[in-house]
């Protein structure tokens, strides 16, 4: 890692939880132990974790990161629970393949909107409360599916469901605020992983319950609604697991820490606007609904579609949906670690190029499956489509977090209102109506994954380059001019932009080699910025 | 006798399309008929409900023809209405891979004589517009002959069946009271949590 710390307890590096790091280095030596901490944990001087313990739950820190993942990942099985049941319940409430796809569709956009409103919120009054919450307003829509007895009754259910997926944006904020930036990118991207994974196991787990459920004397139609009540005990459980096993920040709880001025909070209006008029926000929204968009897609429509095209019996055809999340497990860290890998030897423009080749290599393997006629060649055509797409996943939040340092959560919180939003519009296009049979709309999917991804070549840091442009040879453009644009000269004066400029020289990795130049340390600043 | 050898052919015609892909529907031919006991409109209550099917070759075919018919079964089809938007139903020519008739009735050993059947409509039924086909199957078990209780259009004798709505009071019941629980929950800590920092910051 590159020279940029300076003399001994000088480094604000972990102040904010936003630079990037390199995933595959866990410990980090340069950041100096805070000995006088008494954490399970060796910590920072912000007392966010230097190492991670997978198996441990102490508190805060590893407590925190188990919590937001499962909290995510009951989301994701609630989410698309009704996929491998749809050949059940299209029969029980009469459905047309215009209802399916419409309840997919509804599914995924309900979190469009949910997620953004999460990012205030975890401002506002933290991620704890913001996932509990959502965790316990979602297990009573769960619940609600008994009563469902229309296609207008399952449409709605399915959209309300869909707004627990808002628990994305609190379980990445929530350990970014315990983790070091150090090893924040493997952190996140585990965390992102380990949660997506439950759009794999529930299509294992509904059909399972469903079949037990069945074998107990219940009747089919009967049978899938019980099969909920396990979703929804799950949000419960781990709601109140929330409330009273989590802590906000290391520190504490954030309601006390903001009450002791500890933690101080920028302007919503500020923050909006850098987000908004940065062109690159934009080109990751549609990116990112062409990673994960078309997942969730697929969460939606391959139980149904293995059922239908194959004639696999329901229990098989979950279990090959199920490899497809199930990948995401070591699919989406891997991305993040093949960006910060190619990050070391090539800067952003590795990080770039690696978005690029696994997002176009998801896109073309989409269209393998769509055209495979053979269950063994559509199994191994989606394993290789499901690792592209998750990558790629992985690899957009290696990117994220450089684009802007002000607006970081609201840029996160759009990406991954974009990904929903890519996904619905991918669902309604290619998946609803009978235009399309499913294996068209697969193919179609990929050519437009490929084909959306292309801009990602328009993404150009002047400080770093682009996929095809070198760096801006002008002095103007170096990383502290990036970043420090974001704030005028009123907010310079008071002194807001210095964790900007801290930043931006941890950010001087992302050139690559040439990082080994590094320029001198700026004097310490004591001012921590907002979390 | 030539009916005979015509009838002989056609046989020998639809055990010659085994092979890649099954038996073609258009291949064979309508030698059985079938009734089921509906009257004009009648609707169906899964659960409840039963028809009378009756089955049997069609006498006006003489001689051999029945020779290969080892087995019948009597399917439940869907009715063209109840296909719409619903490619999961659908027709096809190739019966391997035909989705009309998805729930059999009866299945039993060919007989010359015509037999009968008092179906009851199971719970799995779901609701949707139906007629009644026989299919006979060869000793390869194979299809060779077919006939049902509608025309060729499928648009006569059809009949509804109400599905069961899987709801269940006591289902109803326990997803209110885990409802409340987690409202309660929540409240509660969000109670219990204000009251602590109201104490802390009195002190």
């Amino acid at each position: 890692m590159a020279s940029s710390e300076g003399s001994f307890g000088s480094s604000m590096h972990g102040v904010t939880g936003r630079e990037q790091t390199f995933a595959f280095s866990i410990a980090s030596p340069e950041v100096p132990t805070d000995s006088t901490a008494k954490f399970a944990l060796p910590v920072d001087s912000e007392h966010k974790a230097k190492v991670i313990k997978i198996f441990s739950f102490a508190q805060p820190h590893m407590r925190a990161f188990h919590l937001s993942w499962i909290s995510f990942f009951t989301c994701f099985v609630s989410t698309f629970a009704a996929a491998p049941l749809v050949p059940i319940i299209r029969d029980n409430l009469d459905l047309t393949r215009s209802d399916i796809g419409n309840a997919g569709v509804a599914s995924v956009s309900g979190s469009i909107f949910s997620r953004l409103v999460m990012g205030v919120v975890c401002d506002l009054i933290g991620p704890r409360y913001g996932c509990a919450f959502v965790n316990l307003l979602a297990a009573p829509i769960v619940f609600c599916i008994s009563f469902i007895s229309s296609a207008e009754g399952y449409i709605a259910v399915r959209f309300m469901i869909g707004f627990s997926l808002a628990t994305f944006v609190s379980c990445q904020f929530w350990t970014s605020t315990m983790f070091n930036s150090k090893i924040i990118g493997l952190v996140n991207g585990t965390t992102g992983g380990w949660g997506d994974m439950g759009g794999g196991v529930t299509q294992l787990l509904m059909p399972f319950l469903f079949h037990v459920i069945k074998l107990a004397g219940a009747t089919p139609f009967t049978a899938w609604r019980i099969a909920f009540f396990i979703p929804g005990w799950l949000h419960l459980i781990v709601g109140i697991m929330v409330l009273t096993l989590g802590q906000d920040l290391p520190d504490g709880n954030l309601s006390t820490l903001q009450k002791k001025g500890d933690v101080t909070k920028d302007k919503f209006s500020e923050v909006f606007k850098h987000a908004v008029t940065n062109y690159r926000t934009w080109i990751f929204v549609l990116l990112y609904g062409y990673s994960m968009g078309v997942e969730l897609c697929i969460n939606n429509v391959i139980a149904e579609y293995f059922y239908d095209r194959f004639d696999l019996k329901l229990h098989t055809a979950g279990v090959v949906a199920a490899t497809f999340g199930m990948a995401n497990f070591a699919a989406r860290p891997f991305g993040g670690y093949a960006s910060d890998l190619s990050a070391r030897k090539f800067g952003m423009r590795g990080r770039l190029w690696t978005l690029w080749i696994v997002q176009t290599l998801g896109g073309v393997f989409c269209i393998w499956l769509g055209r495979a006629n053979s269950l063994p060649i559509a199994i191994f055509a989606m394993i290789l489509f499901s690792i592209g797409a998750q990558a790629a996943c992985g690899a957009t939040y290696g990117i994220i977090p450089f684009i802007s340092r002000r607006s970081l959560g609201l840029i996160s919180g759009l990406t991954g209102a974009g990904g929903n939003f890519g996904g619905g519009v991918t669902q309604l296009l290619f998946f609803s109506g009978s235009r399309f049979s499913t294996a068209t709309g697969l193919t179609w999917m990929g050519v437009m994954t490929v084909a959306c991804t292309l801009p990602v070549a328009l993404v150009h840091f002047p400080q770093w380059g682009s996929m095809f442009l070198p760096a801006s040879k002008d002095a103007k453009h170096s990383e502290e001019y990036y970043y420090e644009s974001e704030w005028n000269e009123e907010e310079k004066q008071k002194g807001l932009h210095h964790g900007s400029i801290k930043f931006a020289e941890n950010s001087r990795s992302e050139r690559g080699k040439r990082a080994a130049l590094a320029s001198a340390p700026t004097p310490p600043n004591s001012t921590p910025s907002h979390v | 006798m030539k009916s005979h050898l015509l009838t002989a052919f056609l046989l020998l015609f639809c055990l010659a399309q085994t092979g890649d892909g099954g038996v073609l529907f258009s291949s064979l031919p309508q030698t059985l008929v079938v009734t089921a006991s509906i009257k004009q409109g009648q609707v169906l209550i899964a659960g409840e409900d039963s028809i009378t099917l009756t089955w049997g070759l069609n006498q006006s075919f003489v001689g051999r023809t029945d020779e290969s018919y080892k087995e019948v079964k009597v399917k439940l089809c869907y009715a063209p209405i109840s296909q719409v938007d619903r490619k999961w139903r659908k027709t096809v020519n190739d019966l391997s891979k035909d989705k009309t008739c998805q729930f059999i009735m009866v299945n039993k050993p060919y007989q010359k004589l015509d037999q009968s059947f008092k179906w009851s409509v199971e719970k799995e039924v779901p609701t949707g517009t139906y007629f009644v086909r026989a299919y006979a199957y060869d000793s390869a078990g194979e299809e060779v002959a077919y006939g049902q209780n509608s025309d060729a259009k499928k648009s006569s004798n059809l009949f509804e069946v109400q599905g069961i709505s899987g709801r269940h009071l006591s289902l109803d019941v326990a997803s209110v009271c885990f409802s409340a629980f987690a409202l309660v929950s929540l409240i509660g800590f969000f109670l219990v949590e204000n009251n602590k920092k109201k104490r802390s910051t009195d002190n």
